[in-house]
């Protein structure tokens, strides 16, 4: 994708986004869990009108006995019923664990909309867990910025939301982005196949993110990341000189926007566009997601590239 | 309104950096958050228009601030006047030293020599007493100090310079030192009798050239109050080729022509050319030599060749910048005939004989023709050749007839060499010293005697006298007679046997000398025939009779030529005539030997003389080496050359800027201004405070 990709709110191409919360709005509830509960909701409340019916991430069968079978897995009602023997799957083999990587560094406290990029990532990340959950998926989370600040393994289990939603709500105190901490420690960790969804504004030197996306889609982990940016940054939308106050490192410039924006532009297109070849090259799904853009809609892209590669599975099967 | 250090008035213009800073508008103060600057580069600051200068009241007041620092830096004060100055207004005393050297014959240099001292001249104050001196290898004097101020003051000038001009440059040498020496000495001379103490300077006009001779400035002691004026003449052409005459090879004794003569030809070192042609100048028939002398350097040649039967007498060299000094006299000076009488009985062919031994010592030199006349006892001396000889060597007793010519030359003033073979000669040899019955005895050595007690201070050894030829141990002696010198009158033991007897005695008789040597030299009594020391030893004894006359005919202009060897006598009763290379003739008086007028380059004829004595004049090798001499040499040898004005001119300076430093010390205006440039800044504070406050309320009320 070489264009930058602006929000669905502000270029009105989807009809259907008007019917969407406006997220300024929904950053105006105070409680995360509340506002994943109403995202979620509110993608239910339309889904059976959607072409997706009927598409989970949950999957469960009976399978013919054959010898050799663990006898512990059998279906004795169904053999009573019909006189012969299945085996029955445990949900928990076919459960997806999905462990949710969310940036806290300082840059992602920067907004111009009221409300910051960490804000929307938290409740992106709280959408995804609280919708996931409801499936019955084991959902972890790992906050980060220049190092792992919290580590929740995957489970499903009562409390578990409540107690992920409280790590989330915690405000974003890190100072600069490292990518390859939080990476390592995931591969160390989970070892069993998962679906690992990054949220991060990527400002960091993509020197070593290349790297550890490699090591990631080496252990067979379904990797996808959503990269947030603010519109002003996108944009660059300001109109006099002032003095930038860089809120990772402190470092101050005086800055005339009239002359640095076209700079600026390029250099942040090339590094999205690096970025995106680099995911690309490794199987990893990029979604650019800019703050302004509805949650829902956020929603929607994570089962659609969800379906996508269910369609992709299918074909390879 | 002066200033003690004006240079710090160059601070006010530091009064820009206010004006750029006001210029310079950056909003610093509002701040924006930013994700990350990762991707952004700093921006160069704007600057506003001119109109939009803001707080022009601050601007002006931090300008006044560095106007005042910089005035009060620069030390402000009021002149008054000082007190004037007094130099000296008697008049100096100036002695104009101009050089008429040979050198000063190039082109155009005596001309911008005569014009620079008429122009020095006319500079001179009425007041001024005022000498003129003309130098080449003497010192003359055009004008004195009282012949000056007898002069009429409107006219000294002009009549001075007019005697400038009528003098003109000679062919001698250049005495700088002497020169310079003798013009202090005359101040000197001249303050002793008018006991006035004037400044002094000596003006020197010269082309300054290398070849100047300083001698004598080394650790001259130059008077106080005096100083040297140069006035340098250049020359158009600076470089310069020369010639000199080097020295005549031994090759030439033979040979007839001036084949083996030997010129030096040098270059200057900033010269452009290298290539020069030598000639014989009168000699048709002899080829011109093409030599080539780098730049810097100096090359020996032999001189051109000559046809046979052909004799030449100047060389000239062709192809350098100025004609001057190209020339070379050259007179080969002829062999002098010397004649030594021998009286005795000896065959000349037999080597146990001294003659033997006596005909071949000596040998026919460049300088020196010996002819040895042998006479038998039984014949007598012409009295021509007693006359002309001055060296009579006997051996053996003398018969009767021999003996009176003998004493007569003795008498006459000439020189006896007895070398006795035989115990009988000491009879001969005491009736010459006056004495009768002196008896002589006939002494065999034990092995063999040696030469000691040597006076070497007596001029017949010193030219022995120096360690490394003074062993006389190696002759040794196997026979001599034993005399007794105690009879002898005034007899001077020069040297004895190492048995303390006698070897060489000097008996002084009327005007001549009997030396007695009391061994022969012939194979027979010793070894001293064969000894190195023999030939230097009848050369001493030949010399210290006068028969060798050291005959010069190179001479270099200036020089006094002893006329002497060209036949002219003190006791002489005619009158002397030479005769100058330009044909004019100079008459000497009668005894007179001394010539001194050598003035000009040539050969010079004694025409008064039979046969005509000649001798060559050259000129100083050193007037050929023109290029400029660096003034610091003279500088380094105590010349006191920089002019006093310069030193005046400093003082009055020097005492100016003390005059200033104390007025500016006691008015202190630096104090008031810096004063006045900290209430300025104190007022600059609270203003500028008030306009910050007054923009941050209104920012507040803004916001």
């Amino acid at each position: 994708m070489s264009t930058p990709t602006t929000s669905f709110a502000s270029t009105g191409r989807s009809p259907s986004a008007k019917s969407f919360i406006d997220p300024q709005t929904l950053m105006s509830i105070k409680n995360l869990e509340l506002r994943a509960r109403v995202v979620v909701e509110g993608f239910w409340h339309g889904l059976h009108r959607s072409p997706y019916h009927g598409f989970s991430v949950e999957f469960s069968e009976y399978r013919q006995y054959s010898p050799g079978d663990d006898p512990r897995y059998l279906d004795w009602r169904l053999y009573a019923r019909t006189d012969r023997y299945f085996i029955k799957k445990f949900e928990d083999e076919t459960n997806l664990r999905c462990h949710l990587l969310v940036d806290q560094s300082r840059s992602m406290a920067y907004g111009s909309r009221g409300y910051t990029k960490a804000q929307y990532a938290n409740t992106l990340a709280a959408t995804l867990a609280y919708f996931l959950y409801l499936q019955g998926d084991a959902v972890g989370l790992l906050t980060f910025d220049e190092k792992i600040r919290d580590y929740l393994p995957a489970r499903h289990r009562p409390g578990h939301l409540r107690h992920l939603m409280l790590k989330l709500e915690e405000p974003a105190a890190g100072s600069a982005t490292d990518l390859a901490a939080p990476l390592q420690r995931i591969i160390r960790t989970v070892k069993k196949r998962a679906l690992l969804v990054l949220v991060s504004d990527l400002l960091s030197p993509i020197g070593n993110l290349e790297k550890n996306l490699t090591a990631l889609a080496a252990c067979g982990h379904e990797v996808l990341l959503f990269h947030t940016l603010d519109p002003a940054e996108i944009e660059f939308s300001f109109d006099k000189p002032i003095m930038f106050h860089d809120v990772e490192s402190g470092r101050q410039l005086f800055i005339d926007p009239a002359t640095a924006r076209k700079d600026y532009l390029n250099k942040l297109n090339a590094h999205n566009a690096a970025v995106q070849s680099a995911c690309e090259g490794l199987g990893v799904r990029y979604l650019r997601l800019g703050t302004d853009r509805p949650l829902e809609l956020a929603l929607f892209d994570f089962l659609r590239e969800r379906m996508q590669r269910g369609k992709r599975v299918k074909r390879r099967a | 309104m002066s200033f003690l250090a004006p240079l710090f008035l160059l601070g006010a213009l530091a009064i820009g950096l206010p004006v750029v800073f006001h210029l310079i508008r950056r909003s610093s103060r509002e701040q924006v958050q930013f994700s990350s600057l990762m991707f952004l580069q700093p921006s160069p600051p704007r600057v506003t228009k001119r109109s939009r200068l803001e707080h022009l009241l601050l601007l002006l007041l931090r300008c006044i601030v560095i106007c005042l620092l910089a005035l009060g830096f620069a030390r402000p004060f009021f002149q008054k006047p000082m007190l004037a100055n007094s130099l000296p207004e008697t008049g100096r005393k100036v002695i104009l030293l101009i050089d008429t050297s040979a050198s000063m014959r190039r082109e155009g240099v005596w001309a911008a020599a005569v014009d620079k001292a008429g122009e020095v001249l006319r500079k001179l104050s009425p007041a001024d007493q005022v000498a003129v001196f003309t130098f080449d290898s003497q010192v003359r004097q055009l004008v004195s100090f009282d012949q000056w101020s007898a002069m009429n003051a409107g006219e000294r000038a002009t009549l001075a310079a007019g005697r400038v001009a009528q003098s003109s440059p000679s062919w001698a040498g250049t005495q700088l030192g002497t020169a310079l020496i003798t013009a202090a000495e005359a101040f000197t001379e001249a303050d002793k009798q008018s006991r006035n103490l004037a400044p002094q300077r000596i003006v020197l006009i010269t082309d300054l050239q290398e070849g100047s001779r300083l001698d004598g400035l080394q650790g001259y002691d130059w008077p106080r109050g005096m100083d040297v004026q140069i006035e340098r003449i250049p020359a158009r052409r600076p470089t310069n080729a020369g010639l000199q005459w080097v020295a005549e090879t031994d090759e030439a004794a033979k040979a007839t022509t001036n084949a083996g003569t030997r010129i030096r030809v040098s270059n200057s070192a900033n010269a452009q050319r290298e290539q020069f042609q030598l000639h014989w100048e009168g000699v048709a028939a002899a080829l011109p030599l093409d030599i080539y002398v780098p730049p810097g350097q100096s090359r020996i040649i032999g001189a051109p060749k000559l046809p046979n039967n052909t004799v030449g007498e100047q060389l000239v060299l062709t192809g350098d910048d100025d004609t001057f000094d190209n020339s070379v006299y050259l007179l080969r000076p002829k062999a002098e005939q010397i004649s030594v009488l021998f009286a005795g009985n000896e065959v000349e062919t037999d080597p146990a004989q001294p003659l033997f031994y006596l005909k071949r010592a000596f040998q026919q030199t460049r300088q020196q023709q010996v002819e040895i006349v042998a006479r038998p006892g039984t014949t007598d001396f012409a009295p021509a050749e007693l006359a002309k000889a001055r060296l009579l060597i006997a051996t053996d007793r003398l018969p009767e007839n021999q003996f009176a010519a003998a004493q007569a030359f003795v008498g006459g003033g000439g020189t006896l060499l007895f070398a006795a073979k035989t115990a009988a000669a000491a009879e001969t040899i005491g009736r010459l010293a006056g004495v009768d019955g002196l008896s002589g005895d006939e002494i065999t050595a034990t092995n063999y005697a040696m030469l000691s007690l040597i006076e070497f201070g007596h001029p017949l050894f010193a030219p022995f006298s120096d360690p490394r030829y003074n062993d006389f141990t190696k002759i040794h002696f196997w026979k001599y007679r034993r005399l007794d010198t105690t009879r002898l009158p005034d007899a001077r033991v020069l040297a004895r046997f190492d048995s303390g007897d006698p070897a060489l005695v000097e008996i002084p008789k009327g005007k001549g000398r009997l030396l007695v040597l009391t061994s022969g030299w012939q194979p027979a009594d010793s070894q001293l025939a064969l000894s190195s020391k023999f030939v230097p030893l009848l050369y001493s004894i030949l010399d210290l009779a006068g028969g060798i006359h050291a005959q010069v005919t190179q001479f270099q202009v200036g020089q006094t030529v002893d006329l002497t060897p060209f036949g002219v006598t003190p006791s002489g009763s005619s009158a002397s005539t030479v005769v100058k290379p330009d044909g004019s003739k100079v008459g000497l008086a009668a005894g007179e030997t001394k010539f001194s007028q050598t003035d000009q380059p040539g050969i010079y004829t004694v025409a008064s003389t039979q046969p005509p004595g000649r001798f060559a004049v050259n000129l100083d090798p050193a007037e050929s080496r023109t290029a400029p001499l660096p003034i610091d040499q003279l500088e380094r040898l105590g010349v006191p050359l920089k002019p006093r004005e310069v030193e005046w001119a400093k003082q009055a300076e020097h005492k100016q800027q003390l005059h200033a430093a104390e007025l500016e010390n006691q008015q202190k205006l630096w104090r008031w201004l810096t004063l006045a440039a900290v209430v300025v800044l104190l007022v600059e504070t609270w203003l500028a405070g008030w306009l910050t406050r007054r923009v941050g309320i209104k920012a507040g009320v803004a916001t």
